[in-house]
C-alpha cells in the first residue's frame, strides 16, 4: 500500500507537473553527481591518515609530509610531535620558512625508532633556539616532518610533496635529517638536490652520498654534519694501531653505500692480511632479522681459528647484523681470547638494543666505533680546537629546558647515541644557510640561495656545533671533524674513550680545509 | 476513490476518457494529464433532464473528481443566498450574477496540487465598483465587511499569506476611509481600489490588472472610468446591467485565463479550470452562461470548462445547441460552434434513465433482498437514479419489508442519520415535482386529459383552480423534462404512482382517494362512450372489479383480440391498494386478494351473474386479477401467478379460433414480461403467427 502511495505521488505529484518534473530532475542529476564525487571524495578521504599524509595505493604506511600534531600511530613521538606542533602553531604566517625533517617515522623496530625520536628532539631544540635567541634573525624556522616510509621505498611521493611545499606559502626551504646512508634515502637525496632543494644530512656517513668524490658533486646543494665513512675509518685506524696480520675484516655483501665505504676502508689497512675478508647477506631490509645469525656462528668459529695474536675484528656492516654478530661472539669456544671489534657509528643503535646479550660484553669483548656525537667529548676541555665544551653546554642546558613547558615535554631524553646532537647541529646548519640566504630587507630567503652557503661555512662563519666545529669544504663536506671513539658498555652505554680526528690531529685554529 | 456513480460512464471513464476527462484535460481523482479533445476551446455543457435523474449527483462527482487537482466551483442557483440581497444591501448595488461571480471565485482561487491560490484582481474590482454603488447611505462598519470579503478574492496566499493577509486589511481601510470621506464616494472607492492593485509588491500581472477596465466602452482608456462607467450601468438595471455583468463574467474568466498565462503558470497547472452551476434555469444560471456564451461567440474566449445542469430540455435559450444523449458522448462528442450562433456554443447532454442491469447493481449490492426487488425496483422507478437509490436506502433500513415495494415506499426512511424518517414517497416526491404544486398533482395525477383532469380540479381542488391552470400544470410538468403521455395526465408512471400512493394515504379513510376515483368514474359514466375502460380502471381501483369483468367476458367475442388485449392491460393497471373489502374499506392484514382470485381459490365464493357463461366470466375474472397482480409496480410480480396467466391465456386461446395466435404469443410473453418487471407487450397480428 505504502508502496503505491509513495508511486502514485511521484507519478502524480512530481512527475506530472513540469515545473516539478524539471526540479526532480535537477535534484536527481544533482544527488547522482554529488554522490559521484562524494563517493570518490570518501573512496579518497579513505586513503588520508593527515593533512598532507596518506597511504599510497598497495600500501598501509602513511607517508608524506605531517604539518599537524599527527604522530604516525607511533606513542613514542607523541610528545615531541606536539611541542613541533605548538612550535609551528606559534608562527605568524607569512613570518616563517618551513624545514622537514626527513626520517623513516614509520620505523617499526625500536632501534630506529628512538634513532628518529632521538633526531627530532635535535632538530626541535635547533628550531626552537633559533625562532627564540634573543637576537634572533629572520626568518621564523617551521619544521615539518617528511616520511619516506620505513624502508624509504615510498620517497617519491614524498619528494614531490617537498617540492609542492616550496612553491607554496609552506616556503619550503631546506630538508635536514635524511637517516641512515640507504640506497633509497641516496635516491631521495639525489631527486631533492637536482630539483634545488638544499639537503643538510645529519647522521649520513656514506661516502658516495657525499660530493667532492673523484672529483664531482652529484648532489648540489647538499651538506654534512657527519664525517665521511672514510674520514670515520681514517680516525679509528689513527685511533687503534690494526696491523694486516692482527685484524680479521667481517663484511655486508652485498652492502649499501655505508658499509661498502667502511669495507673499503677497512681493506686498505688490511693490505696483505693473511686471512680472506668474511662476507655475510643480510635481508634488504637490514633492520630484519634473517637468517645472518647462522652465518655469524660460523665466522664467530673462523675467528676462534684464527692465529692467538690475532685480537681485532673490522665490522662493516649494519647495526641489526652487528647484534647479532656480537651476540655469537659472546658465545665463541675460546672465551679466554681477547678481541676488540672496531666498526662505525652504526653501533650506536646498540645502547639501546634490548637484543643484545650484554653478557658476551664481559667475556674479554670489547665493541668500539665512530660515534657520530658523544655527550662526554667535550666534558673536559681537553682540545684546543675543532670544538669546545662551552658549544656541548648550551645545548645540554637547552635539553634541561625541555623537560618541561614552554620548550617540552619532548619524552625521553638520551644524548649517548649522538643522534640528537648531531641533529641539533644539522639543524643549526640548516638555520645557519637560510638566515645567510636572506638577504637584507627581505623577509623570505630565495631556495636557490640557500644551498649556495655551504661553501662558505668555514673559517670565522663555521658554525660552533655541540658536537665540534662544523667547517665545510667546498663540496659541503665537514673538514676534519671531530669523532668520537666510544665503547660499548655491559650496561648498554657508551663509554666516551677519546676523539679521534680524520687528520689524525685537530684542525687549526682557522679551520679552513686546504686546497 | 468513494461512491462510483452508476451508468455515467460516458462522462467519467478514464479508458477510453469520457466528456469530463477529455473537456477538462485531467483523470478523475487523479493527477495526470488526458488529451484534450476540444484543444482551443470547450464546449459549454448543459446537462438537461427531469427531476431525480441525478444532474446533481453528476455535479457533486464532478467537482469531487477534480477537487484539489483543478480550480472546482460549484453553486446551486437555487441557493437562497442567490435570491435576495443579504439585509442592508440595496438592490441596485446586488444581483444574483455578481454574488454567483463571488462565490465561484471564492471557490476556484483554492489551491491545487503544484500550484498555489489564484488571484482575482479584475473581478475584485469590478466587485468593489459595483458594491460601492450601493454605499450612498451606509455606515464603514459594512462597508469594510462588503469590501473585506472582496478583496479577499485577491489574496496570494503564498508564504506571504500572512504579509497579503494585512493587505486587503489595510486596502479595505483605505477603501471604507476613502467611501466615507468627502467627495465623490464612487471614485474614490475605486481609485483607493486600483492604486492597491498596482502599488508596492504588485508585478506585472497586476499591472496588467489594474489596466484591464481601460477596454470598457467609453471607459477613454482610463480603467477607472471603465470601472464608474461599470458601477453606472449595474445600478441602471435592466439590460445596462446585463451589459455590466458580462463584463463581470469576463473578468472572471480573464483572470482565470491569466493564471494560466506565462511559462510558470503553465509548468505548474495542469487541465482546465472547472466551474459547475446547479439548477442553472434559475437565475443567475441563465445570465451566468449567456454572457459565456456571448463572449465566446464575438471571440473573447477562455478555456474555462463550464458544467450546468438545467431541468428539462433546455428550450428555448439554448436552440442552435447540439444535443446529444450521454451514451453518444462516451468516445467524442462531435461538437462544432457554428459561427455566429451564441448559443450553438453549448452541448446539451440528456441524462438517461439507469438501466436495469445498473438498477440491479444499486439494489441488489445488499445479498439479502428478494432477488426480484431490483427487477421490480426498475420497472417502478423506470431508472430514476434518485427512485433507485432511494429504495436500495428503504430496503437496507427496512429488510423485512423488502417483499413489497408498496410497503417499503411508506416505511420510514431516514435520509440523514440525525433526522426522523419519513415515508419514502413523501421523500421523493418532494424532490421529484415542483414542490408549490404537490397538492394539486396529488389530486390530478389520476387524470387522464385535460377534461377529466378538469373533472377533478372541480370536484377536490380549491375554486380558483380553474382549466386555465390545469393547463399551464401541463405545461410546467413539460417543460420540467417528464414526459408528455396521451391518456395520463402525468406522463412519467414512476412520478404518477408516487403521487396516487400520497392521494391514497392523504387521510386515514382514504376519502380523497375514493372521491377521485369516483369523480372520474361519474366523468366517464355514459356506456355509450369509447372510454368506458377509463370507468372499470377508477371502478377496479376503488375495489369493484364486476364491472370490468362483466364488460371484458362479454367483450371477448366481439373485440378484436389485440383491443381486447389492450383493454385488458389498461383496465387491470388500475392502482391497487392491499386489504380493501368490497366497500373499498381496509382490512387488516397485508394479504394480496389479487393473487387469492387469480389463482382460483375465490371462484367458489363467487357467483357468476345469470345467462352467463360461467367458466367464461370465473376466467376472465382470474385473469383480470392475474394481470392486475403482476403488472403493480407496487408490488414483487407471483411467479405462481404468472404461470396462471399464462394457463389462462392459452385456455382463452382455444376459445376464440380467430385470435388464436396472439393469445397464444401473449400466453407466452406476458408472464415472462411480468417477471422482468417490462410492461406486458401486447403482440402484432403477424408477431401472433409466427
Amino acid at each position: 500500500m505504502a508502496r503505491t502511495g509513495v508511486w502514485t505521488w511521484l507519478r502524480e505529484d512530481v512527475w506530472e507537473i513540469p515545473l516539478r518534473r524539471y526540479l526532480a530532475l535537477l535534484v536527481t542529476a544533482a544527488l547522482v553527481v554529488g554522490g559521484w564525487f562524494g563517493v570518490g571524495a570518501l573512496a579518497r578521504e579513505d586513503r588520508s591518515c593527515a593533512p598532507g599524509v596518506e597511504r599510497p595505493e598497495g600500501s598501509e604506511e602513511c607517508v608524506g609530509v605531517s604539518t599537524s600534531a599527527y604522530d604516525f600511530d607511533r606513542p613514542q613521538l607523541r610528545e615531541v610531535i606536539r611541542a613541533i606542533d605548538r612550535e609551528n602553531r606559534s608562527l605568524k604566517p607569512g613570518s616563517y620558512v618551513t624545514v622537514a625533517l626527513l626520517e623513516p617515522f614509520t620505523a617499526s623496530d625500536p632501534d630506529n625508532l628512538g634513532d628518529v625520536l632521538h633526531e627530532m628532539q635535535g632538530a626541535y631544540l635547533a628550531q626552537y633556539r633559533a625562532n627564540h635567541e634573543s637576537n634572533r634573525k629572520s626568518p621564523a624556522i617551521r619544521l615539518v616532518l617528511a616520511n619516506p616510509g620505513a624502508t624509504g621505498a615510498h620517497w617519491e611521493f614524498t619528494v614531490d610533496r617537498l617540492e609542492e611545499m616550496t612553491k607554496s606559502p609552506d616556503r619550503l626551504r631546506a630538508v635536514t635529517g635524511v637517516g641512515m646512508s640507504t640506497e633509497n634515502n641516496k635516491r631521495a637525496v639525489k631527486e631533492l638536490t637536482k630539483r634545488g632543494i638544499p639537503v643538510i644530512g645529519s647522521s649520513i656517513t656514506a661516502d658516495n652520498l657525499a660530493n667532492g668524490q673523484g672529483g664531482k658533486d652529484p648532489f648540489p646543494g647538499l651538506a654534512r654534519v657527519s664525517p665521511t665513512n672514510t674520514d670515520e675509518a681514517r680516525a679509528l685506524t689513527s685511533f687503534a694501531d690494526v696491523t694486516a696480520g692482527r685484524a680479521l675484516l667481517v663484511y655486508d655483501k652485498p652492502g649499501d653505500p655505508y658499509t661498502r665505504t667502511l669495507q673499503k676502508s677497512f681493506m686498505k689497512l688490511l693490505a696483505g692480511s693473511p686471512y680472506e675478508p668474511q662476507p655475510f647477506t643480510p635481508p634488504t631490509d637490514r633492520s630484519e632479522e634473517g637468517t645472518t645469525a647462522n652465518t655469524f656462528w660460523q665466522i664467530a668459529s673462523l675467528v676462534c681459528g684464527t692465529a692467538p695474536e690475532t685480537d681485532t675484528i673490522l665490522f662493516a656492516g649494519r647495526h641489526t647484523q652487528l647484534r647479532q654478530f656480537i651476540n655469537e661472539l659472546g658465545n665463541r669456544s675460546c672465551q679466554h681470547r681477547k678481541f676488540t671489534v672496531l666498526t662505525g657509528d652504526e653501533a650506536s643503535y646498540l645502547t639501546g638494543d634490548k637484543e643484545l646479550d650484554r653478557s658476551a660484553l664481559t667475556h674479554k669483548l670489547s665493541v668500539r666505533y665512530t660515534a657520530l656525537a658523544h655527550p662526554d667529548a667535550w666534558a673536559e676541555d681537553g682540545a684546543k680546537s675543532g670544538g669546545s665544551a662551552a658549544d656541548a653546554a648550551e645545548l645540554a642546558e637547552l635539553v634541561a629546558t625541555a623537560a618541561r613547558r614552554p620548550v617540552g615535554p619532548i619524552g625521553e631524553v638520551s644524548l649517548e647515541d649522538g643522534q640528537l646532537i648531531i641533529a641539533y647541529d644539522a639543524m643549526r646548519l640548516a638555520v645557519t644557510g637560510i638566515q645567510r640566504a636572506t638577504s637584507k630587507g627581505r623577509m623570505v630567503p630565495r631556495l636557490a640561495d640557500v644551498g649556495l652557503q655551504w661553501p662558505q661555512v668555514k673559517g670565522p662563519l663555521r658554525v660552533y656545533g655541540a658536537s665540534g666545529w662544523i667547517c665545510l669544504d667546498a663540496h659541503g663536506n665537514p673538514y676534519d671533524k671531530a669523532v668520537p671513539i666510544v665503547e660499548l658498555t655491559p650496561e648498554g652505554k657508551a663509554r666516551f674513550v677519546k676523539i679521534a680526528w680524520p687528520e689524525e690531529k685537530p684542525p687549526a685554529k682557522e679551520c679552513l680545509p686546504p686546497s | 476513490m468513494g461512491r462510483r456513480l452508476h451508468g455515467r460512464g460516458a462522462l467519467f471513464e478514464t479508458d477510453p476518457a469520457g466528456l469530463a476527462p477529455r473537456l477538462v484535460g485531467l483523470r478523475p481523482h487523479q493527477h495526470r494529464v488526458t488529451p484534450y479533445e476540444h484543444p482551443r476551446e470547450p464546449p459549454l455543457v448543459v446537462l438537461s433532464g427531469a427531476r431525480g435523474l441525478g444532474k446533481t449527483a453528476v455535479l457533486a462527482e464532478l467537482r469531487e473528481s477534480y477537487k484539489g487537482h483543478t480550480p472546482v466551483g460549484l453553486i446551486d442557483c437555487e441557493d437562497p443566498e442567490f435570491a435576495a440581497p443579504p439585509t442592508g444591501r440595496p438592490a441596485e448595488a446586488w444581483s444574483p450574477v455578481s454574488q454567483a461571480l463571488l462565490v465561484l471565485a471564492e471557490q476556484l482561487a483554492e489551491q491545487v496540487t503544484g500550484a498555489g491560490r489564484i488571484q482575482f484582481p479584475r473581478l475584485m474590482s469590478g466587485l468593489v465598483a459595483v458594491a460601492a454603488g450601493g454605499w450612498g447611505d451606509a455606515d464603514s462598519e459594512r462597508i469594510r465587511r462588503e469590501v473585506q470579503r472582496i478583496l479577499l478574492l485577491n489574496e496570494s496566499g503564498s508564504w506571504v499569506g500572512g504579509f497579503a493577509g494585512r493587505w486587503a486589511g489595510r486596502v479595505a481601510a483605505k477603501v471604507v476611509a476613502a467611501a466615507t470621506g468627502t467627495g465623490p464616494l464612487l471614485s474614490a472607492a475605486v481609485e483607493a481600489t486600483l492604486e492597491s492593485l498596482s502599488e508596492g509588491f504588485a508585478g506585472r500581472r497586476h499591472q496588467r490588472a489594474s489596466a484591464w477596465y481601460r477596454d470598457y466602452p467609453n471607459a477613454g482608456d482610463n480603467a477607472r472610468r471603465g470601472l464608474i462607467l461599470l458601477s453606472g450601468h449595474f445600478r441602471a438595471g435592466g439590460t445596462s446591467r446585463e451589459h455590466a455583468e458580462r463584463h463581470l463574467v469576463r473578468a472572471l474568466r480573464a483572470d482565470l485565463t491569466d493564471a494560466y498565462t506565462g511559462v510558470l503558470p503553465r509548468m505548474k497547472r495542469l487541465g482546465r479550470p472547472l466551474v459547475l452551476l446547479d439548477n442553472a434555469h434559475t437565475a443567475p444560471g441563465p445570465g451566468l452562461i449567456e454572457a459565456v456564451l456571448r463572449d465566446r461567440t464575438e471571440g473573447v474566449g477562455d478555456q474555462v470548462v463550464f458544467f450546468a445542469a438545467v431541468r428539462g430540455n433546455g428550450r428555448p435559450a439554448l436552440r442552435n445547441a447540439t444535443r446529444r444523449a450521454l451514451p453518444e458522448l462516451a468516445r467524442s462528442s462531435d461538437w462544432t460552434p457554428e459561427p455566429g450562433s451564441a448559443s450553438s456554443r453549448a452541448l446539451v447532454v440528456s441524462l438517461p434513465p439507469l438501466s436495469g442491469d445498473d438498477t440491479l447493481h444499486i439494489v441488489g449490492a445488499d445479498p439479502t433482498v428478494p432477488p426480484q426487488l431490483p427487477q421490480a425496483a426498475h420497472r417502478l422507478t423506470g431508472g430514476n437514479p434518485l427512485g433507485i437509490t432511494l429504495v436500495a436506502e428503504a430496503a437496507a433500513q427496512h429488510p423485512t419489508e423488502a417483499s413489497s415495494l408498496g410497503e417499503l415506499l411508506t416505511a420510514d426512511l431516514r435520509v440523514h442519520p440525525e433526522h426522523d424518517g419519513r415515508p419514502a414517497y413523501l421523500e421523493l416526491l418532494d424532490r421529484l415535482v415542483p414542490p408549490d404544486r404537490l397538492d394539486e398533482l396529488t389530486v390530478l395525477a389520476a387524470a387522464h386529459d385535460h377534461d377529466s383532469a378538469c373533472a377533478l380540479a372541480r370536484a377536490l381542488l380549491p375554486e380558483h383552480f380553474g382549466p386555465a391552470d390545469v393547463r399551464a400544470l401541463g405545461e410546467r410538468l413539460t417543460t420540467e423534462g417528464l414526459p408528455a403521455v396521451p391518456g395520463q395526465f402525468v406522463g412519467d408512471p414512476f412520478v404518477r404512482t408516487l403521487l396516487l400512493l400520497r392521494l391514497h394515504h392523504r387521510d386515514t379513510d382514504h376519502g380523497q382517494w375514493r372521491k377521485a376515483h369516483e369523480t372520474l368514474v361519474d366523468h366517464y359514466a355514459d356506456p355509450a362512450d369509447e372510454q368506458v375502460r377509463y370507468r372499470l380502471h377508477h371502478e377496479l381501483a376503488l375495489g369493484s372489479a364486476d364491472s370490468a369483468v362483466a364488460y371484458l367476458r362479454d367483450s371477448f367475442t366481439t373485440l378484436p383480440a389485440r383491443e381486447w388485449l389492450a383493454a385488458l392491460r389498461f383496465v387491470a393497471s388500475a392502482p391497487y391498494f392491499h386489504a380493501h373489502d368490497a366497500d373499498g374499506r381496509d382490512h387488516c392484514g397485508s394479504e394480496d386478494r389479487r393473487t387469492a382470485v387469480a389463482l382460483g381459490r375465490t371462484d367458489a365464493g363467487h357467483e357468476p351473474p345469470e345467462g352467463a357463461d360461467a367458466a367464461l366470466h370465473l376466467r376472465v375474472r382470474r385473469l383480470l386479477h392475474a394481470v392486475w397482480q403482476l403488472t403493480d409496480p407496487l408490488t414483487l410480480p407471483d411467479r405462481t401467478v404468472g404461470q396462471r396467466l399464462r394457463f389462462e391465456l392459452e385456455q382463452l386461446s382455444n376459445l376464440r379460433p380467430a385470435g388464436n395466435a396472439l393469445l397464444w404469443r401473449a400466453s407466452r410473453d406476458w408472464p415472462e414480461d411480468a417477471l422482468a418487471g417490462r410492461e406486458p407487450h401486447i403482440p402484432d397480428e403477424g408477431e401472433g403467427e409466427a
